[in-house]
C-alpha cells in the first residue's frame, strides 16, 4: 500500500511515445514529394536572400543602417554608433557568418508576417477561432524547442528547413497575439463610427482598424525579430550555418573567448533591428508615412 | 402613422444575458432591473421602449448612465439589434433589411456624432469628413469637395490636411458633425456629443448645432445627461431610468407637469447643474490701482486703458474697492489722498458663484462684478454685458 | 464551506502523516552520495543505471545520483571535484585529458568499454541494398572514405544538389577535428560539403530520418550506440591505425577505450567501491544489443540495467567480491519476486 502511496503506480502509466514516433517515421515517408517541395522552396528562397544581401556590398550595408539610424532616431550619433557595431563584425571576420544569420532570420520573419498576420486578424474577428488557436500558441510557445527539432528534422532533414520550421512556430506567436490585439482594442467608438457611415466588414477592417492597429501591428513584427534572433542558437543544433554555429562549436570545446564574439555580434544585430523597428512604431511622422498625399 | 413621423419605435426591450425568458418572466411579475440581474444575470438595457419622432425635430433622450440611452440610439442604426420590437424607418421595419439595404440605409439616411469624436487618428480632417463618402465609393474630387463644403460649414476652413491629434475637443467635435453631415443624412444620431467639451465651448457647439438645423432642417436624435442642454435643444424630450421611458413631452409641458417624482427632481436640478460660474467668465482687471499711488499716477493708469474706473488692491492683492476718474481727479486737484476716495460699495461675487446668481447682481451694478477668492484677493472682474450675453 | 475546506486540510494531513509514517523506516548509517556523469547519451545512461543497481544494492551506505550537462561543463565538474566518476568517458574527444590526467585533477579508475569504435558510417541498404524493403543499392564498391569521392551524387546535399554532403561529428569534440582533416586529406572537400549538427539527437535523427526513407546517408557515428544496435549499419574502412598519423586524419580512429575516470578525491571517499569500478567492464556488442532491447521493448534504462545483470549471471562474479555479488544476487532474485 505503501508503495501505491508514495510512487505513481505503475499499471496507471502510459506509452504513447512509440505510436507517435511510428506515425511521424510513416508520415514522412507516405509525404516525401510534398515534403520535399516544402523542403526545396524554403531551401530555395532563404538562398535567394542571402545572395540578395551578399550583392549588397559590406559598405553600402552600412552607409544604409548608419542613415536608417539617424532617420529613425532623429539623432547623428546613433546611426554612427549602428555603424561602428557593424564594422565591429566585419573586422571579427564574421560578416558572411551574419548573412547567413540575417538569412535565416529574415525568412522566418516574412513568413511569420505572412502567416501571423491574416491568422491574427482572423483571431480578431472570431471568437471562436480565437477559442481554438489560443491554447495552441501557449504551447507553440512554452513546448522546448527540441521537442519539435527532433521530428522536424525527421521529416525535413537537417539544414535550413527544420530551422526555418522551427524559428517560425517559436517567433510568430507574437506576430498573431500583436494583430489579434492590436485589431480588438482599436477604440470602441472609433469602429463603430467606421460601421455607422456604412462601411462594409472589410472596408472597415482595410480602411480603419488595421490602419489604426498599425503600431501595435509593428510592436508585433518587432517582437518577432527579436524571437527570431534568438533562436539562432538553437537552429545551429540541426545544422544551420551562421553566427549560431559559431558559438556552437566554441562553447562545446569551452572556448568562452572564441563564443563571446559572435554572441556580441548577435547582440548587435538584435540591438540594430530592435531600434530600427521600434523607432518605426513610435516615430511621430509614422502616420504620415501613410498617408495620402492630399490631391488638389 | 402620420406622414412626417420619420422614426417610430414600438416596444423595443434589449437584455444582454443568457437566461432571457426567465428574465422577461420577472420584469413582467414587476420586478426591478438590479433584482432580475440579482437573479438570472441578464442585464435589462431597454425595456418596452415606444415613441415617434417627427421630421425636422430635435428629439433630445435624457438619463443619467445606465439608463438605456446609449442602447437606444444605436438600435436607429443597428449598430445595436434590441431583443424584440420594432423599429421603423419612414415606414420600413429596419430589421428586415437585407445586407445591402443596411449598408445603403447607413451611407445615405442616418449618421452619427459619438460622444468621444469616433475620429480615425491616422487621417486627417478632410479623409476624415469625406469617410462615407469614401465607403460608398463617390469619386474622389466630388467627395473632397462635398468635404470642404462641410468643413466651412463648421467653421474649420484651412484646416483640412491637419492631422486629427493637433485639434481641440472643440474641433474634433466640429469635425464630426461635419463628417455626419457630409451624407447629407436626413437623420442626425448624436450620443452624448458635447458632453466631453467644456463648457463654454460647449455653448458654442449648442448654438452652432441649432443654426446648422434651422439651415439644413433635419430630424435630430440629441442624447445626453444634462437637462439645461435637453430643454436648450430639444423640441420634444423624452426622460429615461433604468430601460425604461418615463415621459415623454415638451420642455414646456415637463416643467409643468413632471409625471412623477424622478422627472420633478431631475428639472429641479436643472438650475443646480448650471456648469457656468463666475470663473469661466471673469476677465483680467484692466486696470489695477494701488492705495499708495499718488492720484496722478491712476488718473495715467486709467487713460492708457482707456476706462473710467480703476481697481484697487493692497500689496497682497486683497481687494480694497475701486476709484473713478472723477474722484482721482478731486483728489489731485484737492491735493487729498487716494485711499480717501475709494468706493467701497462694489458688488463682488465667488470664483465658483453660478451664473445664475449673478444675474441679479449685475443687473443692479454700477460697475463690473468683482471677482475675488476666499481670502478676498482680487481675481478678475465680470461686465453686465458678458453676463447677459452667457444667457 | 469554512467548515468543509477545514476538513479536507485534516484528512490530507492525516493522510500524510500516514505516508510519512511508512517511510520512515530510517537508515541509521549516514549515506554517502556517489554522483557520476550523465552527458545525454544512451550509453552512458545505461552505464549509469548498472553502477547505480550496484553500488546501492551490492553495496551498504551509498546512493548513487547523476549530474545531468554537457559533457564539455560535466568534465570541469570532475576537475573541480563536484562530480565524483565519468562512467563511459571518451577520453579521446576531451581536447584536455592527457593535461587533466598529468597534472593530477582526474584519475584514471579503470577501461569500461574496451572496443568502442567510431568513424564514419553507411547504412548497409547503401551498399548492399535491400531486398525487403526493395532499396537497390546505390553504391556497391564503396568500401572505404575514400571511395566516397565516386559517390557524390548519392549523397546529395539538400541545399546544394551539385555537392555530396557527409555528416560530421559533434562540433567540439576531437572526433569532430580529426573527422575535418579526414575529410581534407582524402579530398572530399572538393566534392563534399561537411555539415556538422550541433548535438547527438540532431545527428541521429537525420540518420534515423534517412534510414525510414531508405536514403542514402554518410556521416559520424560510434558504438556502443543504440543507434549501432538497432540500425544496421556499415562502417567504412581506412587504412589502418596509426598513432602518429591518427591526429591528422590519415588512418582509421583506433578501437578506443572507454574509460571510467574520477575526481582525484574519489579514491578516499568511497575506498571500498574502488576495486568495483576498476572491474566494471562491459563490451561494445554488449550494449549496444542492451539498447535495441531498450529501443524496442520501450523499458526503462533501470529495467534495461537489470534485465542484462539478469541475462549475464558471470558479470557479477567478474566485477564484485564474491560476498558483494551474493547480495546482488539476492536483490535481483527479490525484484524478480515481485
Amino acid at each position: 500500500m505503501k508503495e501505491y502511496l508514495l510512487n505513481f503506480p505503475d499499471a496507471w502509466q502510459f506509452n504513447i511515445g512509440t505510436a507517435i514516433d511510428d506515425w511521424i517515421k510513416n508520415f514522412s515517408r507516405t509525404h516525401r514529394e510534398i515534403l520535399g517541395f516544402i523542403k526545396r522552396s524554403v531551401i530555395t528562397s532563404i538562398k535567394s536572400i542571402n545572395e540578395l544581401l551578399s550583392i549588397i556590398p559590406w559598405w553600402l550595408l552600412i552607409l544604409i543602417v548608419m542613415l536608417l539610424g539617424w532617420r529613425v532616431s532623429g539623432k547623428k550619433r546613433v546611426g554612427l554608433l549602428y555603424g561602428v557595431m557593424l564594422f565591429f563584425i566585419g573586422s571579427s571576420g564574421l560578416w558572411d557568418h551574419m548573412l547567413e544569420t540575417l538569412s535565416i532570420v529574415i525568412a522566418s520573419v516574412i513568413l511569420s508576417v505572412l502567416l501571423g498576420f491574416p491568422l491574427g486578424i482572423l483571431l480578431a474577428l472570431n471568437k471562436r477561432a480565437d477559442g481554438i488557436v489560443r491554447p495552441i500558441l501557449d504551447l507553440m510557445q512554452t513546448m522546448p524547442t527540441f521537442v519539435y527539432l527532433v521530428p522536424a528534422v525527421i521529416l525535413f532533414s537537417v539544414g535550413m528547413t527544420p530551422a526555418l520550421m522551427a524559428t517560425t512556430i517559436y517567433a510568430i506567436v507574437p506576430m498573431i497575439r500583436l494583430t489579434s490585439h492590436g485589431i480588438n482594442h482599436v477604440d470602441t467608438e472609433v469602429v463603430e463610427a467606421a460601421i455607422a457611415f456604412g462601411s462594409t466588414t472589410l472596408q472597415s477592417l482595410v480602411k480603419v482598424q488595421i490602419p489604426q492597429a498599425l503600431p501595435t501591428i509593428m510592436a508585433g513584427v518587432n517582437q518577432t525579430i527579436m524571437m527570431a534572433m534568438s533562436m539562432v542558437v538553437t537552429c545551429a543544433l540541426i545544422g544551420a550555418n551562421g553566427l549560431g554555429m559559431e558559438i556552437l562549436v566554441a562553447t562545446n570545446r569551452t572556448e568562452m573567448g572564441k563564443a563571446l564574439m559572435p554572441g556580441i555580434c548577435i547582440v548587435f544585430i538584435a540591438i540594430i533591428l530592435d531600434r530600427l523597428t521600434q523607432g518605426f512604431v513610435d516615430n511621430k511622422e509614422y502616420n504620415t508615412f501613410f498617408r495620402r498625399r492630399p490631391m488638389r | 402613422m402620420s406622414k412626417d413621423t420619420v422614426i417610430r419605435v414600438e416596444h423595443i426591450t434589449k437584455l444582454y444575458g443568457k437566461n432571457k425568458s426567465e428574465a422577461i418572466q420577472l420584469m413582467k411579475n414587476g420586478a426591478d432591473k438590479d433584482t432580475v440581474y440579482k437573479r438570472t444575470g441578464v442585464t435589462v438595457a431597454l425595456w418596452d421602449v415606444s415613441f415617434e419622432v417627427k421630421r425636422g425635430e430635435i428629439f433630445a433622450i435624457i438619463g443619467l448612465s445606465g439608463s438605456g440611452k446609449s442602447t437606444i440610439i444605436r438600435c436607429f442604426n443597428l449598430l445595436n439589434k434590441p431583443t424584440s420590437g420594432k423599429i421603423f424607418f419612414e415606414g420600413n421595419d429596419i430589421e428586415k433589411f437585407s445586407k445591402q439595404e443596411v449598408l445603403n440605409y447607413r451611407r445615405d439616411r442616418i449618421a452619427m456624432v459619438f460622444q468621444n469624436f469616433g475620429l480615425m487618428s491616422h487621417r486627417n480632417v478632410l479623409d476624415n469628413v469625406t469617410y462615407g463618402l469614401e465607403v460608398k465609393k463617390v469619386p474622389r474630387e466630388e467627395r473632397e469637395q462635398r468635404g470642404r463644403e462641410m468643413i466651412e460649414m463648421v467653421g474649420l476652413e484651412g484646416l483640412e490636411h491637419q492631422p486629427i491629434s493637433s485639434l481641440s475637443g472643440g474641433m474634433k467635435q466640429r469635425v464630426g458633425l461635419a463628417r455626419a453631415l457630409a451624407n447629407d443624412p436626413g437623420v442626425l444620431l448624436m450620443d452624448e456629443p458635447f458632453s466631453a467639451l467644456d463648457p463654454l465651448v460647449r455653448r458654442d457647439m449648442q448654438f452652432e448645432l441649432l443654426s446648422i438645423q434651422g439651415k439644413l432642417e433635419k430630424t435630430v436624435i440629441f442624447i445626453t445627461h444634462d437637462i439645461n442642454e435637453a430643454f436648450k435643444l430639444g423640441d420634444t424630450v423624452a426622460i429615461m431610468r433604468d430601460g425604461k421611458i418615463i415621459q415623454i413631452d415638451t420642455p414646456e409641458n415637463m416643467s409643468a407637469k413632471p409625471a412623477d417624482e424622478y422627472v420633478r427632481q431631475f428639472i429641479d436640478s436643472a438650475d443646480k447643474t448650471q456648469v457656468l460660474s463666475a470663473k469661466h467668465v471673469m476677465v483680467p482687471p484692466t486696470c489695477l490701482v494701488k492705495p499708495k499711488d499718488i492720484p496722478s499716477q491712476a488718473i495715467r493708469e486709467m487713460g492708457a486703458n482707456d476706462v473710467s474706473t480703476a481697481y484697487v488692491v493692497d500689496d497682497k492683492m486683497r481687494f480694497m474697492g475701486i476709484i473713478t476718474i472723477d474722484n482721482a481727479i478731486r483728489a489731485r486737484n484737492n491735493g487729498l489722498p487716494l485711499p480717501s476716495l475709494i468706493d467701497p460699495d462694489v458688488h463682488t461675487c465667488n470664483e465658483d458663484t453660478l451664473i445664475n446668481d449673478i444675474i441679479s447682481l449685475a443687473a443692479e451694478a454700477k460697475y463690473p462684478l468683482a471677482v475675488l477668492d476666499k481670502e478676498n484677493k482680487l481675481k478678475g472682474i465680470i461686465s453686465k454685458a458678458t453676463v447677459l450675453a452667457s444667457l | 464551506m469554512l467548515r468543509r475546506t477545514t476538513l479536507l486540510f485534516v484528512v490530507l494531513f492525516g493522510l500524510l502523516t500516514i505516508v510519512g509514517g511508512c517511510s520512515g523506516d530510517a537508515d541509521e548509517i549516514a549515506t554517502v552520495i556517489i554522483t557520476a556523469t550523465d552527458n545525454g547519451w544512451d550509453s552512458q545512461m545505461l552505464h549509469n543505471e548498472i553502477a547505480k543497481l550496484i553500488v546501492e544494492n551490492a553495496y551498504d551506505g551509498y546512493e548513487f545520483e547523476v549530474s545531468t550537462g554537457s559533457s564539455t561543463m560535466n568534465w570541469q565538474a570532475i576537475i573541480a571535484g563536484d562530480v565524483d566518476l565519468d562512467i563511459e568517458s571518451w577520453t579521446d574527444n576531451v581536447a584536455t585529458y592527457e593535461d587533466d590526467k598529468a597534472n593530477g585533477d582526474i584519475v584514471d579508475v579503470g577501461i569500461l568499454v574496451p572496443d568502442s569504435a567510431q568513424g564514419l558510417y553507411v547504412p548497409r541498404y547503401v551498399i548492399e541494398g535491400d531486398s525487403q524493403r526493395g532499396i537497390e543499392p546505390f553504391a556497391p564498391d564503396l568500401r572505404t572514405v575514400e571511395d566516397l569521392k565516386k559517390y557524390t551524387d548519392v549523397f546529395p546535399d539538400d541545399e546544394e544538389p551539385e555537392r555530396g554532403r557527409v555528416y560530421g561529428s559533434i562540433p567540439g569534440w576531437m572526433a569532430d577535428e580529426i573527422l575535418y582533416k579526414k575529410y581534407e586529406y582524402y579530398g572530399l572537400d572538393e566534392s563534399f560539403n561537411y555539415v556538422r549538427l550541433g548535438s547527438e539527437a540532431t545527428l541521429f535523427a537525420s540518420l534515423t530520418g534517412a534510414y525510414n526513407l531508405g536514403e542514402p546517408w554518410v556521416g559520424y557515428c560510434y558504438e556502443p550506440t543504440w543507434i549501432t544496435g538497432k540500425l544496421d549499419l556499415v562502417r567504412l574502412e581506412d587504412a589502418p591505425y596509426d598513432p602518429d598519423l591518427y591526429m591528422d586524419g590519415k588512418c582509421s580512429f583506433p578501437e578506443q577505450e572507454l574509460k571510467i575516470v574520477s575526481s582525484n578525491k574519489f579514491a578516499d571517499k568511497a575506498p571500498d567501491l574502488l576495486e568495483f569500478f576498476k572491474n566494471y567492464k562491459t563490451g561494445s556488442q554488449l550494449i549496444s544489443q542492451a539498447l535495441a532491447h531498450l529501443d524496442d521493448t520501450g523499458a526503462t534504462h533501470q529495467e534495461t540495467a537489470v534485465w542484462i545483470l539478469k541475462e549475464n549471471d558471470h558479470l557479477l562474479d567478474e566485477w564484485l567480491p564474491a560476498e558483494n555479488a551474493e547480495k546482488m544476487r539476492a536483490y535481483l532474485d527479490s525484484i524478480d519476486n515481485n
